[in-house]
């Protein structure tokens, strides 16, 4: 039996009977038990959870019961999506204890088409980093080569699926965080257009920037759990009710004719060389396939670290302050306490990043400073968005790399979070702007890390994205995993 | 400049009590600096962009009765109650 097999391959093998949902289960279950000590990916897993619903589903199928489309795809969450009886821990000791008492919509709407939740996986505390280091739990390394970082914040998200360890995974995207470790770990991973997916159940850090993306093996995949993920949610007033799209539905349409813009701020200085060269390639293989490519200007993308930062510092600060570990987190007595000092006391655990973010957004919100930071981050956002809408209405896509930089050595930058912060110069465009952006694998530079290209749609044009994602993965051929 | 005072306060403002100040004076002021960047853009437009949500299609302002599953896996003693620190 082979783990490798992309979800829309394990359906179509389910569906025929030409597979055992358990046997499948088992083995990945065995898999996360072999190979993550390596990996790191998971902070939870729900074995006999997850192969008592295999079981269930082999039993539907068999006896021709109506079965869900998913049939039993084992799926990993982000450790931050809310699951009703298993603990959802946001990677944080603040949060160590705490077991939501409801599902998300994304995790209600996967369970109701017979997904299997296999497990919740590792990310930057609170989602607020790029590399998963700054996990409580320990980091999350990259299954290509565990000296390397995944990506993050969503890396424990890239590495299952890279690894293995399930066939599709859903993270968060903030500032990239589905994008960079799909990048960073040859998978597919799409942010898609703010208010497409709910985000009910997603355990709030920058709310209005922030969306659920799906991470798994192909293009196909991710349209067919965007299928079921997307769409209008009474629990959610920011998703938009956008009528029903098959996103796999003519997903081999391909870019023949279509216009192609490529993103000059995002392809010049600092950019790795192996990474500006398979840009390169990809450019010349999306021509081969028809489409025309030419350079755009967005000058506004050269303040947008500046101007996320602060947006996501700000919201960050004001969102977590919710956490005093009276009701849940870890065990620590009131007694002799008086209320601030408890709080105080208690919030001391929260990690080094999200702690830098929470002084930053304080800073950056205070009087005397709004007018200089926030304000002029929330004008940068809407110049970003009026540059957007200008190039939108003379090319389809926008292209750049995913990340300007290779994978880089675990702990290499993590005592200095400006660098890490300028690592997000090309994916936090569509996070300010709210358009959707789909990293696709590419290549394998010399030392044999992946490298992602990133292609951006207008805002609700995820059905062309994938389209065009689609036609950019069928151009390369990339190694199989070999860990 | 940040200092370390600076610090403390803003420490003091999201109720997080610093165990090594010092380590984020220089961070934070890096950070900052790098922040002041957006002083050197050109705005042509004070708009800021704003997303509206019509009354009409916000939910209904009903009670919903919670379920027992809520406070099933709470901090609590044996009697239902959630300790909190004296209020002084």
């Amino acid at each position: 039996m082979n783990l490798g097999i992309s979800a829309t391959e394990f359906v179509s093998q389910a569906k025929e009977g030409a597979l055992s949902v358990e046997e499948f289960v088992a083995k990945t279950l065995d898999r996360i038990k072999k190979i993550d000590e390596k990996i790191h990916a998971f902070i939870t897993v729900d074995s006999q959870n997850a192969l008592d619903k295999a079981k269930a589903i082999d039993k539907k199928i068999k006896s021709k019961e109506k079965t869900g489309i998913c049939f039993g795809i084992p799926i990993s969450l982000k450790d931050n999506i809310c699951t009703a009886g298993l603990k959802t821990t946001c990677a944080s000791k603040m949060l160590e204890s705490f077991v939501a008492p409801y599902d998300a919509t994304v995790t209600s709407r996967l369970k109701s088409e017979d997904a299997i939740i296999i497990g919740k996986v590792n990310l930057d505390e609170f989602a607020m980093g790029s590399t998963t280091e700054f996990s409580y739990f320990g980091p999350t390394k990259n299954p290509w080569n565990p000296e390397y970082v995944p990506g993050g914040s969503s890396g424990g998200s890239g590495a299952s699926v890279a690894a293995l360890e399930c066939l599709a995974s859903l993270g968060s995207d903030t500032g990239g965080s589905v994008r960079s470790p799909a990048s960073f770990c040859s998978v597919v991973g799409l942010k898609p257009t703010y208010g497409l997916i709910s985000r009910y159940g997603l355990v709030s850090y920058a709310n209005s920037i922030e969306q659920i993306g799906p991470v798994a093996k192909t293009v196909e995949d991710v349209a067919f759990l965007l299928n079921i993920i997307s769409g209008h949610d009474v629990h959610d007033n920011t998703t938009v009710n956008h009528g029903h799209v098959d996103y796999v539905k003519d997903i081999k349409a391909g870019v023949s004719g279509k216009k192609i813009g490529i993103i000059s701020q995002m392809i010049g200085d600092g950019i790795d060389k192996e990474v500006a060269s398979a840009t390169t390639s990809a450019i010349s293989k999306l021509q081969d396939l028809g489409a025309e490519c030419v350079p755009v200007s967005l000058d506004a993308v050269n303040h947008s670290v500046a101007a996320y930062y602060t947006i996501a510092s700000a919201e960050a600060s004001s969102n977590l302050s919710r956490y005093d570990n009276l009701r849940y987190g870890f065990d620590f007595s009131t007694e002799g306490y008086e209320f601030k000092a408890f709080i105080s006391k208690a919030r001391s655990n929260f990690g080094p990043e999200v702690t830098r973010r929470m002084l930053l957004g304080a800073f950056v919100l205070s009087a005397g400073y709004y007018g200089k930071y926030y304000l002029k981050a929330q004008k940068v956002r809407t110049m970003i968005k009026a540059q957007l809408d200008e190039a939108f209405k003379k090319v389809d896509y926008l292209i750049s790399p995913t990340m300007p930089i290779l994978p880089f050595k675990v702990g290499e930058k993590i005592d200095d979070p400006l660098k890490l912060y300028l690592t997000d110069i090309n994916t936090v465009t569509a996070n300010l702007s709210g358009i959707p952006a789909i990293s696709v694998p590419f290549s394998m530079s010399s030392s044999g890390l992946p490298i992602g290209i990133q292609l951006f749609a207008n805002s609700f044009q995820e059905k062309e994205l994938l389209q065009a994602a689609h036609a950019l993965q069928e151009t390369s051929k990339l190694p199989e995993m070999s860990l | 400049m940040v200092d370390r005072k600076e610090i403390e306060h803003l420490g003091d403002l999201v109720k997080v009590e610093l165990k090594e100040p010092e380590k984020y004076i220089k961070q934070v002021e890096q950070i900052l600096n790098y922040f002041d960047s957006l002083d050197k853009v050109d705005f042509h437009s004070d708009d800021i962009l704003r997303t509206e949500v019509a009354a009409e299609n916000l939910r209904d302002d009903v009670h919903e009765p919670c379920g027992d599953s809520l406070i099933e896996h709470l901090k609590k003693d044996q009697n239902n109650f959630i300790r909190a620190p004296k209020m002084v």
